[in-house]
């Protein structure tokens, strides 16, 4: 106890030089305006700042890197209650009941809220990664390939319960990102599949390439194809403070989204991006009354908003304990740390100890700086976003082709946001969600290559999945999921639930 | 490496003969580099070959007075990025951070080829090369080389290794030792080296071929055990880790390396300023730390050296892939 509060006291002293404050300042305010922007993503701008951190100390560097990415998250909350365009794809959940907040007059009180619950699940997240960073690397490690197709087993059978409309086109949408996960060249092989002897397909579809399109062309085209439904929102934003009753309705979806937030974001593999999934699922289905959820239920902002925002700070364990990126994001830190000389893994916290726990510190420093960055500069947001269409549209596009093009230099990304931009429009006006597909393309990925390593190790013997406690487990849970979703009563409650949403 | 032997010793007379010769030179070429020059680096940011590409470009910016910025072209395993330099206009303005994977492996694992390493190519300068290092995790019961190949002789379909993945340097790493050793592993490819050390330290793979540079924290920790390096010289960051060939395997020898490259045809004084140029940045104590810091040593050659390098390679690794069996389309 004694020795975790002279780490952090020797954090927060680093954290508080007057260099790293502007740093950390300076990384939360640009992170938020790239969250506020669709299509300009913290990758894409994490990957074109690195050649400008040189200058930098390693510290001040990544702790404004690490602002960019936490950043991001809040401000992709604002695009998504006020324009109902995720920002980023952990804010895709919130657009559900946030809109429909600012839609009533309400959007003052979402933001707000979500906000505050960012900063409250920010605040339990540091503390988590300072009280348990070195213990929880043990769990990561006793996640074996079986325990991790296993996860994503469980991670798609709740994207089939979560997904609005009918189960069947729910399945059919995450099979088309099952399908589409698998162009490229076959990781056991090399062989390449689906390319059509393209050289731009021989590494895959590129995710931001497929969520730029679906989310943010396709969301263009449809707000082009209805002038009048302008999203963003004409209501009065209203007060930023939630009044006493609202806040005694968000509590308790706020510790449950910080918690399920902060165990998903631990989990290499992205796990980050399924708790605001995860919560919003659980949030409706203990709510007394689910049919207010997709109608501005502020416990559908509180707990995904929470659970993004811790998701997002735990995924900093495995990094910087382990050295192994759970995302593409930290995969760009592992790429800074070693820029400045600093070799990621176990010797971070014992060798580089400024940097390990002045990082530490610097994300609550951060996460209180975004509180005051946030909620007085709304109205500057919403200005932003009051834009007229005839000036954001070319905006964003060009923010989406120049981000995009700016990661792989390749026009073909260019092109293929645009295809899937039209593919997005097309499954809007079918009725087919978009998000179930997104989350079967990463899960897809993934899971192919977990469940052929798991069949090389065992030599093809199927009982590695059972035979494993953890793998059994999850299994189950899966299962029961979806026999759940699938029985008669069940399926008619939760019909009625999304119909609605 | 013999070919490349002399180079050490190239080093220290090419640097002063570069740092002696380069305002000379650059005054009798008239203007090159009027204008900023492109870094090809055909993999994604963040990367080992990112990280070396982006010290060198920054050095090369002082040292040609001129900017050189990098641009991340990935694709196919590095081959769009190499394919694009192949394709580019000779004039010295587009150059490309080459490595093993994209001037040795690629065109041999690719049926398909989308150049030639040798004639698509203006060879300028090698620049550093980093070892690969046979790791186990602790509980496997062979603390040296011989005692690894014992145990898998022991049991030839028990055991699996693992790679950063299918056809690169440390899978095919693997596939030599499993040649030179006579011996049998299931090959486990990985996304990178991240995931496949994670894996190897929880036990779930028992070994692993990876870049000194990432699995060194892990050896130093102790959480994996270091058996070899696969250098003909021992690693300076790890003195009492012994060779593969002081283990027990003769001429076993495979590192990575990163070289740059001119597309076809450029001409000679442009490819000599970039030679020269490389050898100047690459003389700078600073960079050579930061370089050492992860493995990476200094290692320059002449654009000679470097054709000749490419196709020793070639040379080295087509059995290697043909025995691999891991020809794609």
């Amino acid at each position: 106890m004694t020795d975790l509060l002279s780490n952090l006291g020797l954090g927060f002293a680093v954290a508080l030089s007057l260099q790293n404050v502007a740093l950390c300042f300076l990384g939360c305010l640009v992170g938020t305006l790239i969250g506020v922007l669709p299509g300009v993503g913290p990758i894409a701008t994490i990957a074109m700042l690195l050649p400008i951190t040189f200058g930098l100390d390693p510290v001040g560097a990544l702790i404004m890197l690490a602002g960019i990415y936490y950043g991001a998250q809040y401000g992709g909350s604002t695009t998504a209650i006020l324009v109902n365009i995720p920002g980023e794809a952990t804010s895709v959940v919130t657009t559900l009941d946030g809109h429909q907040m600012a839609r009533q007059g309400r959007g003052g009180i979402a933001l707000g809220t979500a906000a505050i619950a960012s900063f409250f699940a920010g605040t339990v997240a540091t503390v988590l990664i300072a009280a348990l960073g070195a213990p929880l690397t043990r769990l990561a490690l006793i996640f074996g390939p079986a325990e991790y197709f296993a996860l994503m087993v469980m991670g798609l059978a709740f994207a089939v319960v979560l997904a609005h409309g009918s189960v069947l086109k729910a399945v059919a949408m995450i099979l088309v990102g099952i399908l589409l996960s698998s162009v490229g060249t076959d990781l056991e092989t090399g062989q390449e599949r689906m390319t059509f002897g393209f050289a731009f397909l021989t590494d895959g579809v590129d995710f931001s390439v497929l969520a730029m399109g679906l989310f943010g062309i396709a969301e263009i085209l449809r707000n082009l194809d209805q002038s009048e439904t302008r999203d963003v929102v004409r209501a009065q934003i209203g007060r930023l403070l939630p009044g006493v009753a609202e806040l005694k309705q968000a509590t308790p979806a706020t510790l449950r989204g910080t918690a399920i937030g902060a165990i998903l974001g631990i989990l290499p593999g992205n796990g980050a991006v399924l708790g605001p999934f995860a919560s919003y699922t659980i949030e409706k289905k203990i709510a007394r009354d689910p049919s207010r959820f997709g109608r501005g239920a502020i416990e559908g902002v509180a707990g995904p908003e929470s659970a993004n925002n811790a998701g997002a700070q735990t995924a900093f364990i495995p990094l910087l304990t382990l050295g192994i990126p759970p995302n593409a994001v930290m995969a760009l830190m592992v790429g800074a740390m070693t820029i400045h000389g600093i070799v990621p893994g176990p010797g971070v916290m014992t060798k580089n100890p400024n940097l390990f726990w002045g990082m530490i510190a610097s994300m609550w420093i951060g996460n209180l700086m975004l509180l005051v960055i946030n909620l007085p500069l709304v109205g500057l947001w919403v200005r932003l976003l009051k834009v007229p269409y005839r000036l954001m549209f070319p905006a964003i596009l060009m923010f989406c082709s120049v981000g995009i093009y700016s990661i792989g230099s390749q026009p073909t990304d260019v092109m293929l946001i645009g295809v899937f931009g039209l593919m997005g429009y097309l499954l809007i006006k079918f009725g087919f969600e978009p998000a179930p597909l997104l989350l079967g393309f990463v899960l897809g990925k993934l899971m192919e290559e977990y469940l052929r390593r798991s069949l090389t190790l065992s030599r093809g013997d199927l009982m590695i999945f059972l035979e494993r406690p953890i793998s059994a487990v999850l299994f189950v849970i899966a299962f029961a999921i979806i026999a759940a979703a699938l029985l008669p009563s069940m399926r008619k409650s939760r019909d009625e639930v999304f119909t609605e949403a | 490496m013999p070919h490349l032997q002399p180079s050490r010793r190239a080093i220290l007379a090419g640097g002063l003969a570069a740092a002696a010769a380069l305002p000379l030179s650059a005054r009798a070429q008239g203007a090159y580099p009027t204008r900023p020059i492109t870094l090809i680096v055909p993999f994604a940011a963040g990367g080992s070959t990112d990280v070396v590409g982006r010290l060198v470009a920054q050095k090369l910016s002082e040292v040609l007075g001129q900017q050189v910025v990098v641009e991340n072209v990935v694709g196919a395993g590095g081959n769009v990025g190499a394919a694009r330099v192949a394709k580019a206009e000779p004039d010295g303005y587009t150059i490309l951070m080459g490595t093993v994977a994209t001037h040795a492996l690629n065109p041999l694992i690719l049926k398909r080829k989308p150049y030639d390493p040798v004639t698509d190519f203006a060879p300028v300068a090698l620049l550093a090369v980093v070892p690969n290092v046979l790791i186990v995790n602790p509980s496997l019961p062979a603390k040296n080389v011989q005692e690894l190949i014992a145990l898998l002789k022991a049991d030839p379909k028990k055991y699996n290794y693992a790679s950063s993945g299918i056809g690169t340097p440390l899978h095919l790493s693997g596939e030599l030792f499993k040649s030179m050793a006579g011996v049998q592993m299931q090959h486990i490819p990985y996304r990178g080296s991240g995931p496949a050390l994670n894996d190897v330290v929880a036990g779930q793979v028992p070994i692993q071929f990876d870049n000194l540079p990432s699995a060194s924290e892990f050896i130093r920790a102790g959480t994996l055990r270091a058996l070899a390096v696969t250098t003909k010289e021992r690693a300076p960051s790890f003195p009492d880790v012994p060779t593969l060939a002081e283990a027990g395997l003769p001429n076993y020898e495979t590192y990575t390396w990163n070289a740059l490259f001119a597309p076809p045809g450029t001409p000679r004084p442009i490819v000599d300023a970039l030679n020269a140029a490389a050898r100047k940045a690459l003389a700078d104590p600073a960079l050579v730390e930061r370089l050492k810091t992860f493995s990476a040593k200094v290692q320059l050659s002449t654009p000679e050296e470097l054709g000749e390098h490419v196709k020793a390679e070639t040379a080295k690794w087509t059995p290697v892939v043909r025995e691999a069996g891991i020809q794609a389309d």
